[in-house]
């Protein structure tokens, strides 16, 4: 018989077991596993997303400070409540499309998405402070200032996720 | 376990558990390439080792008409064979003079054991155990193997000849 045939015929019994478990522990820690990002690890990451918020509650506490402080307004700005208007218009549209996004993806915890949603708790108190002063133009102003920290706010993390979505390591056919 | 396309969608998409399917399916049977090509236990898995990293790593080259296990098995014996370059095992040309004539075993007077043979094919240069590993074992053909190895064809061949000449030999001392 030739030697092929006979190690063909008897193929089972020159296997061998397989390699002991050391192989895959070490393999284990090269893997190219796309990790789950953790909301910590997108806050450490991501830093001053949460810096920011504070600065809004921030700002806001200040907002209440001007409300008690019944100073006169030197300059009165008609378009006001026109530009409270487009602010207001635009943060839900930034909203709208940040709820689009996965929250795992996203990093963002309940708390922090609670502060950036436009009726919330600070945005009512505002609101209670602004009927409370009606007249009051500097707390109006104040409160765009704190518009526009928001939508500057959501614009920066909408195009840090579209620079994340659109990076080599996200796309699906690249491990 | 069936390894189904699914599998390395899975891989591609960086998930873990299906990585280790992969493994798990593919791990016995390419370590047993690397133990018959290395003949050392903790080289077979150094090899084995390095070789699915870039199993691993190289997926989404994968195209869906190759065969998943002929490019892992492909990958595994690539880097055996770097192992014993690096352990500067030359595959020499040998003239088609001196090759052996074709023989075969008898049988009736010398029965073959698989543990002789293995042992047999152990005690084999480097060289005549690749030749002979790649085309019984992996089922490569000679012109493949004088690919893999820079040697013609003819010497793949005359190569593997004298490598089963070289076992006969040695069954036959170990089985009298």
């Amino acid at each position: 018989m030739k030697l092929e045939d006979f190690i063909k015929q008897h193929r089972d019994s020159f296997e061998e077991e397989g390699p002991g478990p050391g192989v895959w522990a070490r393999l284990e820690k090269e893997l190219p596993v796309r990790q789950k990002t953790s909301v910590v690890r997108m806050m450490a990451k991501h830093w001053w997303k949460a810096a920011i918020l504070v600065a809004l509650i921030a700002n806001a506490g200040l907002l209440v400070k001007y409300a008690n402080t019944k100073q006169d307004v030197a300059v009165v700005i008609p378009e006001m409540e026109e530009m409270e208007l487009y602010y207001t218009s635009k943060i839900e549209q930034k909203l709208d499309e940040l709820k689009t996004i996965p929250a795992d993806q996203l990093g963002l915890d309940s708390t922090t998405m609670a502060e950036l949603e436009l009726r919330n708790e600070t945005y009512q108190l505002l609101e209670k402070e602004l009927v409370n002063n009606p007249g009051n133009e500097r707390i109006r102003s104040a409160m765009v200032r704190y518009y526009q920290m928001k939508l500057d706010l959501l614009d920066r993390i909408l195009s840090e996720q579209e620079k994340h979505t659109n990076s080599p390591s996200t796309k699906k056919d690249v491990l | 376990m069936p390894v189904t396309d699914q599998i390395v969608v899975r891989c591609r998409k960086g998930d873990a558990r299906a990585f280790h399917e992969l493994y798990e399916a593919y791990s016995k049977a390419m370590y047993n390439i690397c133990l018959r090509m290395t003949g050392h236990a903790s080289d077979a898995e150094d090899v084995l080792q390095e070789a699915f990293i870039q199993v691993f790593k190289n997926l989404d080259k994968l195209t869906s008409e190759s065969s998943l296990t002929a490019w892992i098995k492909r990958i595994v014996v690539n880097h055996c064979l770097s192992y014993l370059r690096k352990k500067k095992v030359y595959f020499e040309e040998v003239g088609e003079a001196d090759a052996p004539e074709e023989t075969e075993v008898d049988e009736t007077h010398h029965a073959m054991t698989v543990s002789a043979v293995k042992d047999a094919i152990g005690q084999l240069p480097d060289g005549y155990r690749t030749v002979l590993n790649l085309y019984i074992f992996e089922e490569y053909s000679h012109r493949e193997i004088a690919g893999m190895l820079g040697i013609s064809e003819s010497t793949a061949k005359t190569q593997f000849m004298r490598a089963k000449e070289k076992v006969r030999q040695l069954v036959k001392l170990k089985t009298q």
